[in-house]
């Protein structure tokens, strides 16, 4: 019924011979018919790339612009959430040093800041209806900010530390030199009526004196950067970096005594 | 109509100067806007409603001001009466008048208050009373064209 040849099946073994021959040795050819192949199949890609761009060039305009709209999007909203990020770190260090804190306080945001440049205050968002008068003191987690000068039923405005009319009886904290701090408008406090014979060295921390009428006893004000010689020759000054950056603070705590 | 625009135009001024943006300060300094627009009322309206909305401007200001003296109110009113006498005597129709008319403006007023800061036993650097004085003017000079042109509409 099926007969095959004895000449068909040793062509047939012979064939299987072969390819399992050729199998065996594949690996062999490949590299070398790749090399062979690659320049022109590369080529020809590249003119199939290029030809489909001319042709195509409208559609992919479209989905160009689509996708940069979409990267513009997405590039937003990154912004958007490291902005919500950073805002919820600086309300988390806030609420746990208010958490912390034996003081009351209360939160409050920056709003508004000086007009001119004379002067260095902000307007902070909470006013007499949260419990907030004239004279009370600010802080942040970082240090001392300033004092409350005026505060309508919803707003109140801080007078900064750094603002000239603003007067902070301090001492040394490691030798506790009593000095008076004010501010001077620029990036650094100065300390006065330093005697000849003060005990302050640059890099000496600054804090509020319990003999202040105002402030609370052991704020944190600033670090020394430099000690001098006042003008008259009879008592020398120190100018004080404020440890809070009083140029971009967001949000304040006040103290309600 | 008009005078509506004026109060408005104050508010958002204001508002501006409050929150103005710190990467816009020049050497820590920001412009005088409500200076700039004082200055601009005068040129481009009557006396009667430059004095008026000059003291509002000034007013505004010291508003929020932590100064007990309302001393922008009194030098606005000043400058306002200052510059329409200075007006009439010399023409201002040219814009770099004008802009020297607003520098001279800024420089005068922050000096005033400067020496009043100073004079009430405040320490300031002179680096920074300087500042204060030169770039502060300079700065709302500046920025006067773009006020004057809101004004002029």
């Amino acid at each position: 019924m099926f007969k095959l040849s004895r000449k068909t099946l040793i062509n047939l073994i012979l064939v299987c011979c072969v390819i399992l021959l050729v199998s065996n040795f594949l690996s062999c050819f490949k590299n070398p018919a790749q090399k062979i192949f690659k320049p022109h199949l590369s080529f020809i890609d590249l003119v199939k790339r290029e030809l489909s761009g001319v042709i195509f060039y409208h559609r992919n305009m479209i989905q160009a612009e689509r996708l940069q709209n979409d990267v513009d999007l997405l590039r937003w909203r990154l912004f958007d959430l490291r902005e919500l990020s950073q805002e919820n770190v600086r309300f988390k260090n806030l609420f746990n040093f208010k958490q912390k804190s034996p003081l009351h306080l209360v939160a409050a945001r920056v709003i508004g800041r000086s007009l001119d440049s004379w002067s260095s205050s902000i307007v902070i968002d909470k006013g007499r209806y949260n419990g907030i008068k004239s004279g009370m003191v600010v802080i942040s987690p970082k240090g001392l900010v300033g004092s409350i000068v005026e505060s309508t039923d919803n707003t109140s405005k801080v007078l900064l530390i750094n603002d000239p009319n603003q007067g902070i009886f301090s001492i040394v904290q490691r030798s506790r030199q009593e000095g008076l701090v004010s501010g001077t408008l620029g990036s650094n406090l100065i300390m006065r009526y330093l005697p000849d014979e003060a005990q302050i060295i640059v890099g000496d921390i600054i804090i509020t004196s319990e003999l202040s009428q105002i402030y609370p006893k052991g704020l944190l004000v600033g670090r020394v950067v430099n000690v001098g010689r006042e003008f008259s020759g009879l008592n020398r000054y120190a100018l004080v970096k404020p440890i809070v950056d009083l140029a971009s603070i967001e949000e304040v705590l006040v103290i309600i005594p | 109509m008009k005078n509506l625009f004026f109060l408005l135009t104050i508010i958002i001024l204001a508002t501006l100067g409050l929150n103005w943006p710190i990467f816009l300060n020049f050497f820590y300094c920001k412009p005088d806007l409500l200076l700039i627009f004082m200055v601009a009322l005068v040129f481009y309206t009557d006396f009667k409603t430059a004095l008026i909305f000059g003291i509002l401007a000034g007013l505004a200001k010291d508003v929020f001001l932590p100064w007990a003296l309302p001393i922008n109110t009194i030098c606005f009113s000043i400058w306002s009466y200052s510059v329409y006498r200075f007006g009439r005597q010399i023409s201002t129709e040219e814009n770099y008048v004008r802009l020297a008319v607003v520098l001279a403006v800024g420089m005068l007023n922050n000096f005033v208050i400067g020496i009043q800061s100073v004079s009430t036993g405040n320490i300031m650097p002179p680096g920074i009373f300087l500042r204060n004085l030169i770039i502060v003017s300079v700065y709302s000079t500046l920025l006067s064209p773009l006020i004057f042109k809101l004004t002029k509409k």
